[in-house]
């Protein structure tokens, strides 16, 4: 591949060899890895999986009775940019803590799961995966982290089914769907969302290519631009190619799924108007009543913080704890405060709020 | 060239030479540094207002939903074309059907183009504005860069010139409506295209996907009653399990199908959730 700009014809010919040093970078970052933990199955349903995350011989101690951990992920994207690798994973400190990790990956929907729909996922295959860990652990509730649209599911998974969540951990988890800088929830608000669901599954691709136009000179130009300032290395060219795979490797969308998606929250925003119901079950945010701990950013361009921190005004419980990280959307998984500060409040939140064997708070 | 807008894989390389090519075109509309004289930056905004409506233009053309409407344009092939020669009619398309169903396709055809029409106007709209702002900013400096960090400054400062005035017009309502409108035809033109196919698949005595669906909600109107069934017993012997996953043997402490943790008294009565479904 020739350096684009070589025959440009302009003064700097030390842009075009760094370019040129950058392409080659790039080309030699093509195969790493991405996902590094160790995991089985567990148990399955549909396209759903649940994993678990094998205990790290290194891991803490675990101090008193500890609730298994269930990470709930988003469906639009894949789970494993919670565990990108060694030194970029949320997942791998959360080991280390000592605590039991499961996390929910939701396949791929084909066409004959068109007609998947959110009370699928819920009730099914989240509750699968909920009452499956119970089952294991004989425990009478978990712990619930909800990432954005998971966190979405978690919050209604912990509404209806109280008793099973012990504490709800959100991060960049909208529930106002209507504030004034969602640039999203303004673009799909007129969606005919029958005729998109008589279309069949969404492809991956469109979802990016929506997520893209949300800042279009920043997302496909200005950041491959950036690669060309400062000194080269070859570890942040890889981390980068790490991130480009996860960013672009997105699964398709339950037609039925989707559908409801957008008309129920992005549409009608009925999880603050409390006009949910799931499965002929009324969704109140009044009904979490979890200890709750809240992680959203404040320069997110996908989930505005406004519509993160809409929750404390609705959801019931008094135990509330909300935080505010300065960083991007896709910063609050793999950026230096997703290495150090968000794992450091989860964990350090889930131990302050640790249940005795009682299912008391010990704090 | 990879459009970044509706690709399914991630192509670092192809998309930095892409931004890195764009980026030096953005470098040779600046100029080279002139001896000691003042720009004239008034001249960059035409160029510069060029290069990101073409950017933006590539963003339309992502989705399905767009394809769709592309393969029924007149003049496009579309899929209809191998077909039509291996059986030697043409059953797809507009052409295909009965007059009716083919001048509603034509109509959907031309609502497209007419939205992609006022969509246009707002690329061309926001890449002038950008332009426009940038030149502005430029005012207070005298010269092209020099350097390459020079040159790395001066296009993040368009970079947020060009967001700011995308930023003030993909937020207005009018903007959200045709975005919206835009895909709706699209969608409604695809569906359109399918039942076309369907007429095709009828003919040669193949299920249609109305009788795919048709099976399918019987399946899962079976299964839920099975579940029905299976649980009756169940409930009265104090086991309420709804789990329909699997377990995966090796790993699982627990029982091979989990029954799910009691709480009586704490579930409304009369609320259960529904039977299972896929």
């Amino acid at each position: 591949l020739r350096p684009p700009g070589a025959d440009a014809g302009t003064p700097f010919t030390d842009l075009s060899l760094r370019i040129a040093e950058t392409l080659a970078r790039l080309r030699r970052a093509r195969e790493v890895t991405v996902g590094g933990s160790a995991r089985r199955a567990v148990w399955s349903c549909g396209k759903t999986t649940l994993y678990r995350y094998l205990p790290l011989a290194s891991a803490a101690a675990a101090r008193g009775p500890q609730a298994p951990l269930l990470i709930c992920f988003a469906l639009v994207n894949r789970p494993y940019v919670l565990d990108l690798q060694p030194d970029r994973s949320l997942i791998r400190r959360l080991l280390e803590a000592g605590l039991s990790v499961y996390l929910i990956e939701w396949g791929d929907p084909d066409d004959a799961d068109r007609r998947v729909d959110l009370q699928d996922y819920i009730e099914h295959h989240l509750g699968g995966s909920v009452r499956h860990i119970l089952a294991a652990h004989r425990a009478p509730a978990l712990d619930l982290l909800g990432v954005c649209q998971g966190g979405v599911l978690s919050l209604c998974y912990a509404a209806l089914h109280a008793h099973e969540v012990a504490r709800l951990v959100t991060l960049t988890t909208p529930v106002d769907f209507h504030t004034p800088d969602n640039l999203l929830s303004k673009w799909v608000r007129h969606l005919d969302t029958g005729l998109i669901e008589a279309c069949g599954n969404v492809p991956g691709e469109v979802l990016n290519g929506l997520f893209l136009a949300l800042m279009p000179f920043r997302l496909t130009q200005q950041k491959y631009v950036r690669l060309l300032a400062g000194t080269p290395d070859q570890r942040a060219v890889e981390d980068f190619v790490r991130m480009e795979k996860w960013i672009f490797d997105s699964p398709p969308q339950a037609a039925a799924a989707l559908a409801q998606f957008v008309r129920w929250f992005y549409q009608e925003n009925r999880l603050v108007r409390g006009t949910l119901e799931i499965g002929g079950r009324h969704v109140r945010l009044a009904d979490v009543r979890q200890p709750l701990l809240n992680l959203y950013a404040l320069e997110d361009h996908i989930v505005p913080p406004a519509a993160c921190a809409a929750m404390r005004q609705h959801v019931g419980g008094r135990d509330y704890t909300e935080c505010a990280i300065a960083t991007g959307h896709i910063g609050m998984y793999v950026s230096r405060a997703a290495r150090e500060e968000i794992p450091a409040r989860i964990i350090s939140w889930l131990r302050a709020h640790r249940r005795t064997r009682r299912g008391l708070r010990a704090q | 060239m990879q459009n970044p807008f509706e690709t399914s894989q991630s192509r670092p390389e192809e998309a930095f030479a892409v931004a890195a090519e764009r980026f030096l075109g953005l470098l040779k509309s600046f100029g080279v540094p002139t001896a000691g004289g003042v720009t004239d930056w008034s001249a960059l905004a035409r160029p510069l207002a060029t290069q990101f409506e073409q950017l933006l233009r590539t963003s339309q053309s992502a989705g399905p939903w767009f394809a769709a409407a592309a393969a029924m344009s007149p003049g496009a092939a579309g899929f209809a074309a191998p077909l039509a020669g291996t059986f030697g009619l043409p059953p797809l398309g507009p052409a295909a059907v009965q007059n009716g169903e083919a001048q509603r396709s034509f109509e959907l055809l031309g609502r497209l183009a007419q939205l992609q029409g006022q969509l246009a106007v707002h690329w061309s709209e926001i890449a002038s504005t950008a332009a426009r702002r940038f030149v502005e900013r430029l005012g207070a400096i005298a010269a092209p860069p020099a350097t390459p960090d020079q040159a790395l400054k001066l296009y993040e400062l368009w970079v947020s010139c060009a967001e700011e005035a995308y930023a003030a017009t993909v937020h207005r309502e009018d903007f959200g409506r045709l975005q919206a409108e835009l895909v709706n035809t699209s969608a409604a033109l695809l569906v359109e295209q399918r039942r076309h196919a369907e007429t095709l698949v009828r003919a040669f005595g193949l299920p249609t996907r109305n009788e795919v669906d048709a099976l399918d909600t019987q399946v899962r109107e079976l299964r839920r009653q099975l579940a029905e069934l299976a649980r009756a017993p169940r409930a009265s012997g104090g086991d309420a399990g709804e789990t329909r996953g699997r377990s995966h043997g090796a790993a699982q402490s627990g029982p091979a199908a989990p029954p799910r943790a009691k709480r009586p008294g704490r579930r409304p009565s009369g609320k259960r959730a529904r039977g299972p479904r896929r």
